[in-house]
């Protein structure tokens, strides 16, 4: 499987040049008004959107029937991608925390930053943005193994929507049963967000492997 | 006498393998392949070489059949897989990454994966280690995915259309290296190709599948030695006994008439013009002609 993550690792590594761009342009753009949390987040999210495009270079090159003939299972196929797309979230996310300091640091000696005082702490904020990453990152990846690439992307897309409908109803459910959403329960909810997105992923890496061992080649 | 019936200790054995599509059906195939051999998998575009490579590796589900790889299912350990490097028409690597990185994902994959002997073989067919693949041309990728192949130690290579496309000359050194990997007695290799060439030049066995069956299995120097074809006008040909005849075609003057045993046919039409069977007379005769047998 160690090979599976180095594949997609060095697949990516074009692409990471010019997403290092993207994301310093969003420094300068968009830190000094949305603050650090919202880079952060926006970092994590883009680098989780680099899957999508493994899958595009393994469609191009015909990667999965070769990788099915080397020592490895399906289900090695999809941990490999479960993988690939934590280290690419893990990733964004450093980057966005250590860009964003040094970025508001610098933005701040030269004009005022607006910085809000319900912001969540930078550990926190990390945190969250890496969880809500996975969870969207791991819809795509059942999706591309069933429609491939090109259609999966477009289905992405669609398919963010889910978690959003998940955590409204969840919100609706609370206030059905009269749980009042206090500061201190949110602030609960977002430190166990890693844990919802472990549980989430198991599921989508379920769904993933189902497919793959349904798929010919 | 077929491969299977010389056969006492197979690398590969496919049993009735059949695999239905809307459109094809892959018609209880059976072929064994000895230790030390090399079988050559013909037959047209579409005739199902390919499903048949695949269903072997479980790459597509087979329908009924089994295979046996050293007499063990392939889905039962993870070192049959690496006993088994398998080449395909066309490269399987993205073209941004270069031979070296290629190796590091393989070494990273292959428990039994050889880095100097990776870096023989690119020396050897002259690939540069640092330049990436979309660099190269079709031959040279074709050759890095043999190195790659050849670079775990495997006993048993199987090559769907790998050397299609590839000039003459590079064709022929390619064999070379796949005549040299058969020197070893537990080796063997399944090759699938239109180039019958190829085939007459270094295959022991010669299976022939057609829309899907499996016509015939037989050594390679059973075709060329005693498989001929009687070249003759229609009176002649009427005269033939319909029971010595495999498959005829009819030509402007002519009748092509292929026979399983030339110096009988000999012996028994002294005026008929027989010549020597080359593995193309016989697949165009079996596909183009009609068959009796």
């Amino acid at each position: 499987m160690k090979g599976l993550i180095l594949k997609d690792l060095y697949n990516i590594i074009h692409n990471a040049k010019s997403m290092f761009f993207i994301l310093l342009f969003f420094a300068i753009a968009f830190l000094p008004s949305s603050g650090v949390q919202g880079y952060i987040l926006t970092c994590t999210i883009l680098c989780t959107m680099m899957i999508i495009t493994t899958f595009s270079f393994d469609d191009v090159s015909n990667w999965t029937p070769y990788a099915l003939i080397m020592p490895l299972s399906r289900e090695n196929l999809v941990a490999g991608k479960f993988i690939a797309l934590f280290i690419f979230s893990a990733a964004g996310t450093l980057f966005g925390v250590l860009a964003g300091s040094i970025g508001i640091r610098i933005a701040s000696a030269f004009m005022s930053v607006s910085e809000s005082a319900a912001a969540l702490p930078l550990g926190l904020s990390a945190i969250v943005s890496l969880a809500v990453s996975t969870i969207f990152g791991g819809i795509s990846i059942p999706l591309v193994f069933r429609f491939g690439p090109e259609k999966g992307r477009l289905l992405v897309l669609v398919s963010f929507s889910i978690p959003s409908i998940i955590c409204y109803l969840i919100y609706r459910l609370l206030i059905a049963l009269g749980i009042a959403l206090t500061d201190n329960l949110i602030t609960i909810f977002l430190y166990c967000s890693p844990l919802l997105a472990l549980a989430w992923n198991f599921a989508m890496y379920r769904i993933s492997c189902y497919i793959l061992a349904r798929k010919e080649f | 006498m077929t491969a299977s019936t010389l056969a006492t200790d197979n690398i590969l054995e496919i049993k009735n393998l059949s695999k239905q599509y809307p459109g094809f059906f892959l018609d209880s195939i059976s072929l064994s392949i000895p230790k030390g051999s090399i079988m050559g998998l013909i037959g047209e575009n579409g005739a199902g070489k390919s499903t048949t490579i695949k269903s072997a590796l479980n790459l597509i589900r087979k329908d009924s059949g089994t295979v046996t790889f050293w007499g063990q299912e392939l889905s039962s350990s993870k070192q049959i897989k690496e006993d088994i490097g398998v080449v395909f028409d066309g490269i399987n690597f993205y073209e941004t990454l270069t031979p070296a990185k290629t190796g590091k994902v393989l070494a990273a994959s292959y428990g039994q994966w050889n880095s100097r002997q990776y870096a023989d073989y690119l020396q050897r067919f002259q690939l540069p280690p640092d330049k990436e693949i979309k660099t190269f041309s079709k031959g040279m990728k074709t050759k890095l995915c043999i190195a790659a192949a050849l670079s775990h130690d495997p006993k048993l290579l199987i090559l769907d259309e790998a050397t299609s496309g590839l000039d003459p000359v590079m064709r022929d050194d390619i064999l070379d290296v796949f005549l040299e990997f058969v020197q070893d007695a537990e080796h063997s290799i399944l090759m699938s190709s239109h180039i019958s060439t190829d085939l007459e030049k270094i295959a022991d066995y010669i299976a022939f599948i057609h829309k899907g069956k499996l016509l015939f299995c037989k050594t390679k120097d059973e075709l060329r030695y005693r498989y001929g074809i009687i070249r003759c006008r229609t009176e002649e040909y009427n005269n033939i006994d319909k029971s010595d005849i495999l498959a005829y075609r009819k030509e402007d003057y002519q009748w092509n008439v292929l026979v399983a045993d030339k110096e009988k046919a000999k012996r028994k039409y002294k005026t008929a013009v027989i010549d020597d069977a080359t593995i193309d007379d016989i697949l165009l005769l079996y596909v183009k002609g009609e068959q009796t047998k």
